[in-house]
């Protein structure tokens, strides 16, 4: 079945005859059409930083990064379409998966943490990120789970800077970071 | 293997296709307001001048020797209580903000994060035009979206940016006049530091010690943008003298056995060994040298994917100004794998030489906590000061759970220049304790990604702090120390009248008595106060300047001010 979807993608992804809205929709069939993911290990893409977006799908069709469903789908890609589509959905509003708040014991627990290794020298204050650098705040909590998880063990190799940063920190202290970013 | 190649490709790629755009003034990116006063031509012979101009500050860093020692006496020990703020302007982006002011003519250019730059009133802080520089899709920075100021020459001033794009602006309407595509921001390069234009070239280097990109230094013509030469910070043969010692004779632990098998297995890493060069150089126009720091190896951690010294990390290198040919290096740390790399600009002054007796010599404050004092005829070193902080289990090497070594990874003095006071014989640095454990792991190279091997921590339960430290660079002792409540970053000015202007990440901005440390007067600017002071005098008035914009490495609380202090 993910078989005859992928190879259905692939078909609807030579991409050179769409609009860009027309091949937005097609990524809105896993990443929301209205910017919710349908499940909770996709990651939120309306709102995300441009130049994040274009390097996720580079990587993709490169190889660093490895996924089953994005992996043939950037494969079809052009540099250009790559661009296009990230300035598109960086343009959309950031959805609110309503996640609670972290309670004040885990937010100061994960700010300490974040301090150690300097999460927002790159990340920014906000966790809003810029440019080439994902805005995490309000980011589904399962998908950073999963993704800080994929660091640790560089099954997401495209990079090694954060796969270091995520084993010099405790595990405890990743889950109540995760729990922080995710309800701010 | 073939990454490599393919590294090398893309940046030969990337230097033939540097395109020079001229006249792309783009009107909507200028916001243009009242034009006010009539800005002379920045001319060579003014720049010649800076040390003794007493009304502009005309360089990142004062003067090209980079003393930041102001001449005026106006504001001084015995009327430095009633400073007060003159005026406060406030600009579009509340964040990290490192700019170095410049002052011409009475009219001010400051930048800020993202790269903005805005010429103002010096007299009342009026915006004159706003620059906002369209950055591309990706920018690459490890520490903050920072900007540290602009270079005037002529009737231009220069701006370097965050997607690697070296850009001149009329000075008067800040509209573009060119831009030049410096290097490619998916490989990880960016541009952060101020300019320094001198006998019509602009000369920058490169951020993206932290991504594997190779390092250089360059001269633009400051008149069309055309790249006139580059020095490869990074040499094909990077190896050295396996040296075993640092500056200060202690052992770095190497295992040169197994570096020398790696060696023969890998070849030399120049291609993806760092060495960025992100703060001013200094300029001797007598013997048309300038001198530079060159800052940490790639990957910052991990020395067994990068056999040898890695030459020119971690040193202060000399160039012949015209042809940008090497001329002599000294390296503090060979294979450095702690990050304790050399950043705060060299500062060009007369010390103490081997023999006593005066001579032309390159100071430089180390990450490791030491001002190191050069003889400029050779690079070579002369004495080291007394550590100005804590030193404890060094040369330790990191471990896969890391091993706590002081100083931390950010120093030491970090990228903060310091100041100097050619009178009193004495240099002014900021120092910064923050204890760290080193962690080493091992990855390839990741195509412009953050690439670290391993990873630098804060220890969380030891108590961090800073302080301010007058150095005297004839003898290496430590004149005097005042401790500060947090680790500093930032920058100093020293002035003629006696004093030594710094700020802290708690917003507090403090006039030290150049003599003695004794504080004299403070401010609460609202926000950290991590960005070098200036001074300048119009109409007779001296002002004290800085910005209060907070700092992203150290997290402190961000702002967007810039804030001109008076006396009357």
């Amino acid at each position: 079945m993910l078989a005859a979807a992928l190879f259905l993608l692939a078909q609807v992804f030579p991409l050179h005859a769409q609009s860009i809205e027309e091949k937005a929709a097609t990524c809105g069939a896993c990443h929301g059409e209205a910017g919710i993911p349908q499940e909770k290990t996709t990651p939120i893409i309306w709102g995300q930083q441009e130049g994040y977006l274009y390097l996720q799908l580079r990587d993709f069709k490169r190889g660093m990064r490895k996924n089953q469903k994005m992996s043939p789908i950037a494969e079809a890609l052009e540099r250009e379409d790559m661009l296009a589509l990230a300035a598109f959905f960086a343009k959309k509003s950031w959805p609110s998966l309503e996640q609670p708040s972290a309670s004040k014991d885990v937010a100061t627990r994960a700010l300490t943490a974040i301090s150690s290794v300097g999460c927002t020298g790159c990340h920014l204050d906000q966790f809003q990120g810029d440019a080439s650098v994902p805005r995490l705040a309000g980011q589904s909590r399962e998908y950073l789970a999963k993704t800080i998880a994929d660091f640790r063990t560089r099954e997401r190799a495209n990079n090694p800077g954060m796969s270091d940063l995520m084993n010099a920190t405790s595990q405890d202290d990743l889950a109540t970071i995760t729990e922080y970013l995710a309800g701010r | 293997m073939k990454t490599r190649k393919r590294m090398g490709y893309s940046f030969a790629g990337a230097l033939a296709l540097a395109v020079v755009t001229m006249g792309t003034a783009s009107s909507q990116e200028v916001k243009s307001a009242v034009k006010y006063g009539d800005m002379n031509t920045v001319t060579q012979d003014l720049l010649n001048r800076a040390e003794s101009d007493g009304n502009n500050f005309l360089l990142t860093n004062g003067d090209y020797w980079q003393r930041r020692y102001y001449p005026n006496t106006q504001i001084n020990t015995a009327n430095v209580a009633r400073l007060h703020p003159a005026w406060i302007f406030q600009t579009e982006v509340k964040e990290s903000l490192e700019t170095s002011p410049l002052i011409i003519n009475g009219v001010m250019y400051v930048t800020t994060s993202f790269s903005h730059v805005y010429a103002l009133n010096a007299r009342t802080g009026e915006e004159l035009w706003h620059y906002k520089h369209k950055l591309g899709p990706v920018t690459t920075f490890c520490c903050g979206p920072n900007n540290r100021g602009v270079a005037a020459y002529g009737d231009m001033v220069y701006l370097a940016t965050l997607d690697s794009k070296l850009v001149a602006l009329d000075s008067k309407t800040g509209n573009v006049v060119w831009t030049a595509d410096v290097a490619d921001p998916e490989l990880g390069y960016s541009e952060t530091m101020a300019p320094t234009a001198v006998n019509g070239k602009i000369l920058i280097g490169t951020n993206g010690g932290e991504y594997g990109i190779r390092g250089f230094l360059r001269a633009y013509d400051a008149k069309t943008g055309k790249l006139l030469w580059n020095f490869n910070t990074i040499p094909e043969n990077s190896v050295g003298v396996w040296a075993e010692k640092d500056a200060t004779g202690r052992d770095m632990h190497r295992d040169i056995a197994a570096e020398k098998a790696q060696l023969a297995k890998s070849g030399d890493p120049f291609k993806t060994l760092g060495g960025g060069v992100w703060q001013n150089p200094a300029v001797d126009l007598e013997t048309n040298r300038i001198y530079f720091m060159v800052g940490n190896p790639s990957p910052d951690l991990d020395g067994s994917v990068r056999p040898g010294d890695n030459l020119y990390t971690d040193s202060l290198v000399s160039l012949d100004l015209n042809t940008g040919q090497y001329v002599c290096h000294f390296q503090y740390i060979a294979h450095d794998i702690w990050d304790l790399d050399a950043v705060s600009p060299a500062v060009i002054t007369t010390v103490t030489g081997k023999d006593g007796k005066p001579t032309k010599g390159v100071i430089h404050a180390g990450k490791t906590g030491h001002v190191y004092v050069h003889d400029a005829k050779d690079c070579s070193l002369i004495r080291f000061s007394e550590a100005m902080v804590p030193q404890e289990n060094m040369w330790t090497l990191p471990t896969k759970d890391g091993a706590r070594m002081l100083p931390g990874a950010n120093g030491g003095v970090e990228w903060s220049p310091m100041a100097t006071n050619p009178v009193l014989g004495l240099a002014y640095a900021i120092n910064l304790h923050q204890p760290m454990t080193y962690h080493v792991a091992n990855a390839p190279y990741p195509q412009g990604k953050l690439w670290l091997g391993g990873a630098f921590k804060v220890i969380p339960s030891e108590e961090q702090w800073g302080n301010v430290t007058a150095v005297d660079y004839n003898t290496g002792k430590i004149r005097w120390q005042v401790k500060t409540p947090q680790p500093m970053i930032g920058g100093v000015l020293a002035t003629a009248g006696g004093l030594v202007f710094t700020g802290e990440g708690n917003g507090l901005f403090k006039a030290y008595d150049a003599e003695t440390g004794s504080t004299l007067w403070k401010f609460q600017a609202g926000a950290g106060v991590n960005a070098p002071p200036s001074s300048y005098t119009v109409d007779g008035k001296q002002y004290i300047v800085v910005g209060a914009g907070g700092n992203v490495q150290l997290d402190y609380k961000r702002g967007n001010a810039i804030i001109a202090f008076t006396v009357d």
